[in-house]
Formats: structure tokens, C-alpha cells, sequence
């Protein structure tokens, strides 16, 4: 009953009210008609006995209206974004063998069922809804064999996120206005409009087609935002204009996606004077976010090599910093993350080997549990909070030595006033691994940059290649593509 | 500075930052009409727009920007 106590039964409980539910492109829709709009799709799905249903992921009431329909039948979704390569959108339908495909182009035409037989549906529904093990959506992720790998999260693995989530100290109610600006084939997408609607906020969502730091400016200013999730690469290129920003109403704001630059946040937090800033930090196969950080501006910022701690587990999740023999390292030590909890995922989409890489069992105060690997590197500190270091394939070793890419670029970043900066490993002229640096700033010196790298850094740390781009590239879920910096630069 | 004049001006920059002049320079654009135009790239059309007219560009004045059509009204008004 999981699903139906902590999403369904306290959305059900808004509908009744005079609120609304959505504003997408300036135009507001009642959490009514969002009711009238689930139940008719529901009824639509039920005559197809497909399991798992393609959406088509445009910013309309209907695909959001799709998610929850799709749901209160216990069928699965999987995001499809039209603006994707049509072969990898492809791939996924041909992966799951998905033959039934929502798209709000077409459901627009279904007529409405009235407001009363809305409440009738989804209170049947709800009755009926006691799902756990089904999947309640299949995300896409990219993988490193060139095929994207599907992550099955089930309903139980959503509400015990949506459960930990609220532990973490968030009180909202109608009041609250609530920004989505995630892309939905993204989890964090889920988070950013869920809890919104199961405490009778409205969701303001950004249009695909509009530059989105700049409209979601507009969003946090004309319409008085009170909660906003955020990656920090889109309050980056709001960086130029921060003299400008001033948005007190904002009570929440959540950073995420990525790790989040120290330096950044305690410029950004002025501009956001009486938020709550939290980091979050989670993979997908752990649903959405597993550990949380609330910043305390009062103190000096916890992190590693610039960048914002990841702070606590949430509740129900244990994490545990592994060495590279499966060793629990000491306080005070670097080693590997696993997850476990409710929130993990039972594995990808029909991919045995890769399940057997990074799922693993063992002991964990006194019983067999099952943990997933993240390929993240972490340090727990004296107080608990978790370090976040990167990724550990950013771990190179050159000549022998273990050398951390996240300390180049910390020290890259020191030299270019805060500025981005990204190393990666390339193969030099004698074909032995070299670091490359690639800043992002429109103009740089390279020997002050060298100097300063010097007086940081042991030789076999300094990059070899420093470049520079005037604004680094982001992939789809707003992160810096790392991959297309290190394509641009093979170009050089 | 003529429109005409200005609206030549952007489109040399245009072109010289999504490397393509696959595009009709009309009021009416919108950069979902172009081929390469996003986040990424608006910052940098934007930036190079305030340094050939040197002008600085407000957040909120960017915001309400509609179309071409706006843009280039929005700079004349700046000179």
C-alpha cells in the first residue's frame, strides 16, 4: 500500500480544492481538470493490455496527466524525447518492446470524462492500487558499451523516496509555487513535480523550445517561485546577471544533478536571500536522491576540492565507502560508495552482466544486503557528512601514481577566478597518457595559469594541453558534457 | 545605427557563432529555427551582440525577448 499512502491518497486529497495544479506556457490548469485529464488516459490505457507505455515528453498537461494515469493502473512509463536522435529513441522502444506510445498531440483528442467521474476513477483506483514490485517507470541512461541502459524503478523504490524525501525537512502546502525545468526522460524531473502535487502546489514547467536559464529567470521572478530545483550548471549562466537577481519569496532551493561548486552556491545564496539550500546527491538506480546536505551560510561550507559536501543518507538507505577489495575503509578515508535500501533499483533492463557488475550482496550489520556500486568516490568526515570526490574512473594513474582529475581542475579553477574548468587524459605524441585542461573562460594566460599550477601541483599532476572554451557544452540532464569537451578538443 | 544596419550586424555574429547561415534573418525568428541555437549558444550570441554594440543587456530585458524582431528593437533602444 505503499504507493497509494504517500503519492496517490494525498494527491486524491487536493482535487476537491479550488487550486491549481500546473501553469505550462502562462496558462494555469486546476488540479480538477489535471483529474478529469488522468482519469480519461486511464481509461483509454485500460483497453491495451501493454505493461510498459512510451511517453512522448512534451511540456503539456496531457504527459504529465499520462505519468499519473499510467500509474494508478500500475503500468510503467518510459520517457521518450522527441528531440532525441530518432536511433536511440529507437533502441529504447526496440529494448523494452514497447508497441503502445503516449503523445499529447494525440491524446489532446480524447473528450474529457466530467469532474465526477474523474473523482469516481481515481478513487476506485486508489482502492485497488496496492503496488510494490511493478515497475512504475523505466529510465534511459547512456551507456558505456553505446547502447543506453534502462533503470527499472518500482513503485516501492518511488514511495520510499517520496517518504524519505519529506523526512528531510520540507514543509509545503497550497501556497507554494514550484519550479520543473528538468527534462522528463531525467528522474529529478519526477521529484520536481510530484511533491508539488501531492500537497496541492502548482508546477510552473519550461517549455522545450524556450532558452531555459533565461525563461526560468523569468519564471522565478514574474510569478514569485517559492521552490526551485536547480543543476548548477543553469544557475552558472546565470552568473553574469546575479547583481540583478533578487528573489526573496524563494523558501527552497535544491541543488542537484552534479556536484555543486562551493564558490558558486555562497554567490547564488545572495541572490536567494531566505532559501533553505540544500545539494542532494543520487544516482538513478537509487531513486532520484540518496544523501542530503542543508548549507549553512553562517558557517564556512563543508566539502572536497570546492565542491559542496553530500552530507547524510536519507532515511531507509544505508551507504558504506568501500576499498577496491570490498574493505570498509577507515573514517577520514576516500573509497567507493554503495547504496542500499528500498530505493535501489532491482537492476537494468535485461542486462544480466552489468547487474552482476555493480549489484553486489554482503554483510552489513550482521545480514546478507544487497548494495549498488556507484562509481563514486566519498569520504565520510568526523561528523558523518559525506565527501563527494568524483567519479572514480576521474582516478588516472600516470607514471605509477594515483593522480584525482578533480584536483587538477580545483586548482584550475583557483587560477581562472572560479571559472569551470574539466581535465581529462589523452594519449600524447609517445603515446603515454597526458592531462589535458580545458577552462571554460573566453580569455586565459597560459603561463599564469602554468605558474600557478606549478606552485599547486606535483609535476606528474600539471596538464600538458591547456585549451579553453567560452562556454562548456551540457548534455540533456544539464551537466557538462564531458564527452563533447573531449571531442572538441581532439579537434584542436 | 539604421535597423537594417543592426539587423546585418547580429546576423554576421549569428552565423559566425553557429557556424552555419542555414536561416532567414526575420523579425519573426525565433531560435528554435535555427539549427544549433540553445542555452549554450544564446549566452554566446548574446555576449558577442553587447560587445560589438557595446551595450549590456539586463536579465529581465532578456527574458521578454519574443523573436528576432524584439531583439533587434531591444538593442536599438540601448544606442
Amino acid at each position: 500500500m505503499i504507493f497509494n499512502d504517500h503519492i496517490l491518497k494525498p494527491f486524491i486529497n487536493q482535487i476537491h480544492k479550488d487550486l491549481n495544479a500546473f501553469c505550462i506556457n502562462e496558462k494555469y490548469y486546476s488540479y480538477a481538470k489535471f483529474s478529469q485529464r488522468i482519469a480519461t488516459i486511464a481509461k483509454y490505457l485500460e483497453e491495451s493490455d501493454e505493461l510498459r507505455i512510451g511517453l512522448i515528453t512534451n511540456d503539456h498537461l496531457d504527459t504529465y496527466a499520462s505519468i499519473l494515469a499510467i500509474w494508478i493502473i500500475g503500468k510503467t512509463y518510459v520517457p521518450i524525447n522527441p528531440d532525441a536522435p530518432p536511433a536511440r529513441n529507437q533502441n529504447i522502444i526496440d529494448q523494452v518492446g514497447i508497441k503502445t506510445i503516449l503523445d499529447s498531440k494525440k491524446t489532446i483528442k480524447l473528450n474529457s470524462v466530467d469532474f465526477e467521474t474523474s473523482i469516481k476513477v481515481l478513487k476506485q483506483y486508489s482502492l485497488e492500487s496496492n503496488y510494490s514490485d511493478q515497475l512504475a517507470y523505466i529510465l534511459f541512461t547512456s551507456g558505456s558499451t553505446g547502447n543506453p541502459k534502462g533503470v527499472k524503478i518500482s513503485f516501492k523504490n518511488l514511495a520510499s523516496f517520496i517518504e524519505a524525501f519529506l523526512k528531510t525537512g520540507f514543509v509545503l502546502d497550497h501556497t507554494d509555487k514550484c519550479l520543473q525545468c528538468f527534462d522528463l526522460t531525467f528522474d529529478v524531473s519526477i521529484q520536481s513535480f510530484l511533491v508539488p502535487l501531492i500537497h496541492g502546489a502548482c508546477v510552473y514547467t519550461v517549455p522545450s523550445d524556450q532558452i531555459k536559464y533565461s525563461y526560468v529567470f523569468g519564471l522565478l521572478d514574474d510569478h514569485k517561485l517559492t521552490f526551485g530545483i536547480f543543476a548548477p550548471s543553469m544557475i552558472h549562466f546565470l552568473k553574469p546577471y546575479f547583481d540583478e537577481i533578487y528573489l526573496p519569496q524563494l523558501r527552497y532551493c535544491i541543488l542537484t544533478a552534479e556536484a555543486s561548486p562551493i564558490d558558486l552556491v555562497k554567490e547564488w545564496a545572495k541572490c536567494i536571500p531566505n532559501a533553505k539550500i540544500s545539494n542532494f546527491y543520487g544516482p538513478t538506480e537509487a531513486t532520484i536522491y540518496c544523501t542530503y546536505f542543508h548549507v549553512n551560510l553562517r558557517k564556512k561550507l563543508k566539502g572536497a576540492n570546492g565542491v559542496l559536501a553530500i552530507g547524510q543518507p536519507f532515511k531507509g538507505i544505508s551507504i558504506v565507502i568501500l576499498d577496491e577489495n570490498l574493505r570498509p575503509v577507515e573514517k577520514g578515508q576516500k573509497g567507493e560508495m554503495f547504496v542500499s535500501g528500498n530505493q535501489v533499483t532491482e537492476g537494468y533492463w535485461d542486462n544480466l552482466e552489468l547487474n552482476k557488475e555493480v549489484f553486489v550482496v554482503f554483510d552489513y550489520k550482521g545480514s546478507p544486503q544487497r548494495f549498488y556500486k556507484t562509481g563514486d568516490l566519498c569520504m565520510e568526515d568526523e561528523d558523518g557528512d559525506i565527501l563527494y570526490y568524483g567519479r572514480r574512473d576521474n582516478q588516472v594513474k600516470i607514471n605509477g601514481y594515483r593522480i584525482e582529475l578533480g584536483e587538477i581542475e580545483f586548482h584550475a579553477r583557483a587560477s581562472i577566478d572560479g571559472k569551470n574548468a574539466i581535465a581529462f587524459i589523452y594519449q600524447g605524441q609517445t603515446g603515454r597518457n597526458e592531462i589535458a585542461l580545458c577552462l571554460e573562460t573566453k580569455n586565459f594566460n597560459k603561463n599564469a595559469i602554468l605558474k600557478t599550477l606549478q606552485a599547486t601541483l606535483p609535476s606528474y599532476m600539471r596538464p600538458t594541453k591547456i585549451f579553453n572554451l567560452e562556454k562548456f557544452p551540457l548534455n540533456k540532464s544539464d551537466k557538462v558534457d564531458k564527452n563533447a569537451i573531449i571531442k572538441r578538443f581532439n579537434f584542436i | 545605427m539604421e535597423r537594417d544596419q543592426i539587423l546585418e550586424k547580429i546576423k554576421i555574429i549569428v552565423v559566425s557563432v553557429l557556424e552555419h547561415d542555414d536561416f532567414d534573418m526575420k523579425d519573426e525568428l525565433v531560435a528554435t529555427d535555427v539549427s544549433g541555437w540553445d542555452s549554450l549558444t544564446h549566452m554566446i550570441i548574446i555576449t558577442s551582440i553587447e560587445n560589438e554594440f557595446k551595450i549590456k543587456f539586463r536579465l529581465k530585458e532578456l527574458n521578454k525577448l519574443k523573436n528576432m524582431g524584439t531583439l533587434i528593437e531591444l538593442v536599438q533602444s540601448k544606442l
